[in-house]
């Protein structure tokens, strides 16, 4: 299927061009400078080691161009050649010690850079996993085909601001250095140099709101038509048998024309940039050259001149120039890309929405009267996917016993899956109640939920980690017999085995579908939850492996069990059936459903086709 | 530099694919040879015409822009040595360099603009080629190249060729300005030339002595990396069980536990990044030392000038940025091995399709003689001779690797046969005009992908566009409207936001074969994902209530070959028998192919599936 998930992008770069403005820019701007500031203060240590480093790049530059003058003044001018070439192997020794200084930055730079990643990464996976739990049935999959676009995020952030940091602070030193070299050898020499290069750097600031614009514009525009062309390929076979390549090739050509006119405005804010960096560098050295005849009156000499243009040409310009590229490219692209990790205006920032807790109430079953409450009661449930929908399941009732073993069958799409995200708390129905050994579901699951019921997903989750914490996940405190106890009962010792032992480490890549559903099994044996929900939770195993399965879990003491039905024989193991059929339902045993039941006469009639 | 020269981490392309970029190092057989450069060249030379005004106008500007940067020292030299010898014409000598100053700004800026845009023009040019290209082909040939491939040659390598024309407009003006220097040295003071030309690789040797050189880090790093991304897929795939659990707070703490290693081998990547900063940093710089050392004894020596002296020392720095012509080299080199890629899809054999309609109201009666399809060393199909009456409905049966599928793709043309012919109503397929062809032959498809906005769109979409009753009623009669209605906007739901299973997207795709039924229907394995119940509810519809005609059904279950009126058992790319389930039945080697080998001596109702073909329900 053609996914469009960045139609929000589309439809920005799609609606008529137009491209969005600097002003939603700037919001962004303010938006993150919050966050910037919280995240300079804390790492301040980083930032003062930076500054220390840096200064010694200041002292290396006042050097350079204040040895080039002497060598002059006081070597090549004044006769004697031996004192200049002196100066300038002292200008050469400034030059190699950038070497060291560089490494040096490089080691702050780190400290400060790798926390801003950590920042990043932390802040990536609560925010898809925040997502993807609180609604696990849509969100999920998402998520997941996000992941490679976070990581790929992360890195281009990371190198963005490693690389702005490091050319702001370059420009800005140096500029120190610079200044102070020039104070030093004429300070008439300021006022003439500094106001053309303040103009120039005004130019590019002010070529950078615009030029970030027309940067996110391109790269919106060439993400969709990447987006949609690997689309293309994976739909050609139904965009030829349906006889709609012709739309698809034009709406493909419309997402190129955008990309073009993007790069038309982008090379347009591109040439005016290169203006800006062109006033900026020439100007200094065109007005020095204009004053010079005013600065020899005041006795700045021949040597100073040199050593100005030193300054200029030699560190300030290239300094200059890289940080210009460096925020035009990477800023704005960091800008764009830190944008999506910070949640939208109007939301609290850092508050993950701890859904999970609050669920004080639910831990304690205050039991009616004497006798004990049912495993599960529904009580005259509607469910449905939201406001307006039909309702999946209406006036639903059901009680199960503590100790039963129901199935639950019905065609697929009827709302099998729902039941079970309903019981566990993961879907709210639109009205009436659910109660768990006599405690109401309500909200999210909590973790004292957790300790009643256990739900096993069709998706067997089995996480990077031993042997052992995956089966003892929903268990911590179980000690090696309730494990071994698991791993007996399910037959799991041959998988045991071949993994390497309880404390080898898994690698959940590497196990077949099947292989999670058992570790899974094995996870839910362990866990001291009474209710167990499989929803499909077996369909990967052979029939054979699924009937033990189902057996031992039924067997487990104190154990109510609910399968939502892959193959009709699961079904036959029940001790109840429940058949869902739209909005009515049936219960009763397998003999007699088949009497009364028309719809699991169909399913059974058919429900054993190989394959 | 040109805008859309971008690095990988600028390049929007989903993560696994950039290694396939790499992959254009390395072509595959079919795009490499000469003749594949040649003709990616010819592209290139296309696409460089359509821009040949502006592409001219880079020359022109760059070259320009070269010649003033050259000139621009010379008369700084002389208009400082005016000054400082207050001579008189200082002041003309002074507004030359301004002039100049401006004129090599401007020229760049000119330059940006034009190579900017001639590069998106190209970009553009290429990528609807590329695209009309892969639309033309057959989906079996697109096949070859895997979605990502795809994305990575119509958006990087389109990208990069685009780049080509404006890059090798600025390859002579790149050489220009460096040579052009060193030139100015020999010309003002040979023994500058001299320190500059000896000084250079010996520094460059120098300085690699001591380079350490280390990808450990950059290796390592990427490994935790991709640990810690592969953990947070793992855990969302498991977010149901983490959710009912109530264990995100675990999980994410498991997910992050790689992070220190990250920050560790992210350390040590800075640290081997400033080296090689380090020591690249310094060269030019001292370079320039020299060269003003030598300079600096010349004017000792009343050789030089003060003048002379900032003339040689920018001259210096300008010869020194010979490494920059590596740029626009490099731009056309790899622009030119990326056109390749892109070529490879513009010139991917094409579907041709005919003038001829069909004779009106005929009733789909489909014939395959000696049909025969080569796929690189596999041959699925060895000359297939069959015949399905109009208006009847034939299972296609046979082990996996029969030829199933392909006789489905063949069918309806969905690539043509290497050998023999396909006919639909006495007219060969591929005689057919693409708008009568689509229109009279539908398939649905075991995995069908869904174009358009939302779920309505994705079912009305094909050669006419069905009206919202068709698709309605299609949905129905694919078991689908009951589903649809429950989802948030019901039909108008936007397809990214519908939560879809392997059977409500199976059965979508037959609603969109139904809501255009021709005189073909062909069904490749479409029902495979639904319950049993459901697909049987299809059947019916399928019968009375979908535009009657042929339909051919690649099946697996013993089910669809039961209700068949004929069933084409394939083996080995060859009709092995056609006829009545009944009658096939009996071959214990039919039998097999459903599994039912042990079953031999029984009828063919045996069997709970069996047993429906004959229910009187």
């Amino acid at each position: 299927m053609i996914r469009h998930d960045v139609r929000r992008r589309c439809a920005a770069a799609g609606n008529g061009g137009t491209p969005p403005g600097g002003h939603r820019y700037r919001g962004t701007v303010r938006r993150l400078l919050p966050y910037a500031l919280r995240f300079f203060r804390r790492h301040k240590g980083a930032l003062i080691g930076l500054a220390a480093w840096s200064l010694l790049e200041s002292v290396q530059t006042f050097l350079v161009g204040f040895a080039v003058a002497w060598s002059l003044d006081r070597g090549f001018l004044a006769g004697r050649p031996a004192e200049g070439l002196a100066w300038l192997a002292v200008a050469a020794a400034s030059v190699l010690l950038a070497g060291p200084v560089l490494r040096g930055v490089f080691r702050r730079l780190s400290g400060l850079v790798e926390p801003f990643r950590d920042g990043l990464v932390r802040r990536a996976a609560d925010q898809a996993l925040g997502r993807a739990v609180a609604d696990p049935a849509r969100a999920a999959e998402a998520e997941r085909a996000a992941v490679s676009r976070l990581t790929r995020q992360t890195e281009i952030a990371r190198d963005g601001f490693a690389g702005l940091v490091l050319t702001v602070r370059s420009f800005a030193f140096t500029a120190v250095g610079a200044v102070a070299g020039m104070a030093a050898l004429a300070p008439e020499l300021l006022p003439v140099v500094l106001p053309p290069m303040a103009l120039g750097l005004l130019l590019f600031l002010l070529t950078l709101l615009p030029m970030a614009a027309a940067q996110r514009r391109y790269l919106d525009a060439d993400e969709a038509f990447t987006d949609r062309s690997a689309a293309l390929r994976t739909g050609l076979r139904d965009l030829v048998a349906c006889g709609t390549t012709g739309t698809a090739g034009s709406g493909l050509h419309g997402l190129a024309a955008e990309a073009e006119a993007a790069g038309r405005s982008l090379a347009r804010w591109t040439a005016v940039r290169t203006l800006a960096l062109g006033a900026a560098g020439q100007l200094p050295v065109v007005a020095l050259l204009a004053a010079v005849p005013w600065l020899l009156d005041r006795g700045v000499s021949a040597g100073a001149l040199m050593g100005a243009l030193t300054y200029l040409v030699q560190s300030l310009l290239p300094a200059l120039r890289t940080m210009m590229t460096a925020v035009a490219a990477a800023g704005s692209r960091l800008v764009v890309v830190l944008e999506r990790f910070v949640p939208p205006e109007g939301q609290e920032p850092d508050a993950p929405a701890p859904q999970g807790a609050g669920g004080q109430e639910d831990a304690a079953p205050v039991p009616a009267d004497g006798g004990a409450p049912p495993a599960v009661l529904c009580r005259d449930l509607r469910v449905s996917y939201g406001a307006g929908t039909p309702p999946l399941l209406e006036g639903f009732d059901l009680a199960v016993a503590a100790g039963e073993h129901v199935a639950v069958v019905g065609p697929s799409g009827i709302g099998k899956s729902t039941l079970a995200h309903v019981l566990t708390g993961l879907h709210s129905p639109d009205h009436g109640d659910v109660l768990l050994s006599g405690a109401p579901v309500r909200g999210r699951a909590s973790p004292p939920m957790a300790r009643a019921r256990v739900l096993l997903p069709q998706e067997g989750y089995v996480f990077a980690g031993t042997v052992r914490e995956n089966l003892a996940q929903l268990a911590p405190e179980a000690g090696d017999g309730r494990i071994s106890e698991a791993v007996a009962a399910l037959r799991l010792g041959p998988l045991v085995e071949r993994l390497g032992g309880l404390e080898a480490d898994v690698d959940p890549a590497a196990l077949s579908a099947g292989e999670r559903q058992l570790l899974c099994l094995g996870r839910a044996h362990a866990s001291p939850a009474p209710l167990l929900i499989l929803d499909e939770a077996t369909c990967h195993l052979d029939p054979d492996t699924e009937a033990h399965a189902e057996e031992a879990l039924a067997r487990r003491e104190g154990t109510t069990l609910l399968v939502i039905a892959h193959r009709l024989s699961s079904a036959l193991r029940a001790d109840r059936i429940v058949v869902l059929d739209g909005t009515s339902t049936a219960v009763g045993t397998h003999r007699e459903l088949l009497r009364t039941s028309p719809l699991y006469r169909d399913l059974a009639g058919y429900w054993e086709a190989p394959g | 530099m040109t805008p859309f020269r971008r690095d990988t981490a600028a390049c929007p392309v989903p993560e696994p694919l950039q290694g396939e970029a790499r992959m254009a190092l390395t072509d595959r057989h079919d795009d490499g040879g000469g003749t594949a450069a040649r003709s990616a060249d010819v592209l290139l030379a296309r696409v460089a015409r359509a821009s040949a005004g502006r592409t001219a106008g880079i020359l022109v500007c760059s070259a320009g822009a070269a010649a003033a940067s050259l000139a621009l020292p010379a008369v700084l030299g002389t208009t400082l040595d005016l000054l400082l010898d207050r001579a008189p014409g200082a002041g003309r000598m002074l507004a030359a360099a301004a002039a100049l100053a401006a004129a090599e700004v401007v020229l760049s800026a000119c330059t940006a603009l034009l190579a900017g845009i001639v590069g998106a023009r190209s970009t553009s040019r290429l990528r609807c080629g590329a695209v009309d290209g892969l639309l033309s082909t057959s989906p079996s040939e697109a096949a070859r190249f895997s979605p990502g491939e795809v994305a990575t040659r119509l958006s990087a390598n389109a990208a990069e060729a685009g780049a080509t024309p404006a890059a090798a407009a600025q390859v002579a003006s790149a050489a220009l300005a460096p040579v052009g220097a060193l030139v100015a040295l020999v010309l003002i003071d040979p023994w500058t030339a001299l320190a500059f030309t000896a000084g250079l690789p010996l520094l460059v040797l120098l300085l690699r002595a001591f380079a350490r050189r280390s990808t450990e880090s950059v290796g390592r790093y990427l490994q935790v990396q991709a640990s810690i991304a592969s953990r947070l897929t793992d855990a969302l795939g498991g977010a149901r069980a983490i959710a009912a659990s109530a264990t995100v707070d675990a999980e994410r703490d498991r997910v992050l536990r790689p992070l220190g290693a990250l920050s560790t081998a992210g350390r040590g990547m800075w640290a081997v990044h400033g080296s090689a900063m380090a020591r690249s940093g310094v060269l030019m710089p001292l370079l320039v030392t020299v060269v003003l050392a030598v300079g600096g004894l010349g004017l000792a020596a009343g050789r030089l000038s003060v003048g002379d002296l900032l003339a040689v020392s920018r001259y210096a720095s300008l010869a020194a940025g010979l490494g920059a012509v590596a740029e626009p080299l490099g731009a056309l080199v790899r622009g030119r091995t990326a056109a390749r890629r892109v070529d490879a899809l513009v010139r991917a054999p094409s579907l041709r399709y005919g003038t001829s309609e069909l004779p009106p109201g005929g009733p789909g009666t489909l014939e395959l003689r000696g049909v025969r399809v080569r796929r690189g060393q596999a041959q699925p199909l060895r000359g297939v001779d069959l015949r399905v009456p109009g208006g009847l409905t034939a299972a296609v049966v046979g082990r996996s690797g029969a030829g199933k599928s392909t006789l489905a793709e063949v069918a309806g043309r969905l690539a043509d046969p290497d050998g023999g012919e396909a006919l639909l109503d006495g007219v060969r397929l591929d005689r057919l005009a693409e708008a009568e062809l689509r229109r009279e032959v539908g398939y649905a498809f075991e995995r069908p992908h869904l174009t358009g906005a939302t779920v309505a769109e994705a079912v009305a979409a094909g050669a006419r566009t069905a009206s919202a009753e068709q698709v309605r009623s299609a949905a129905r009669a694919a078991g689908a409207d009951a589903f649809i209605r429950t989802l948030p906007q019901g039909y108008a739901t936007p397809l990214d936001e519908a939560p879809l299973s392997g059977g409500e997207l199976q059965r979508l795709g037959l609603a969109r074969a139904f809501a255009h039924a021709g005189r073909l229907l062909v069904l490749d394995d479409a029902t495979s994902s639904l319950d049993t119940a459901t697909e049987r509810q299809v059947d019916r519809a399928l019968a009375h209530r979908v535009r009657s005609g042929t339909r051919l059904v690649v099946a697996h279950r013993l089910s669809s070959a039961a209700r068949a009126d004929l069933v084409v058992w394939l083996e080995e790319g060859r009709v092995r028998a056609v006829g009545p389930h009944e009658d096939l039945w009996h071959e214990p080697e039919y039998r097999a192919v459903f599994g039912r080998a042990e079953d031999a001596g029984t009828g063919p109702s045996h069997g709970s599936e069996g047993d429906d073909r004959h229910d009187p329900s």
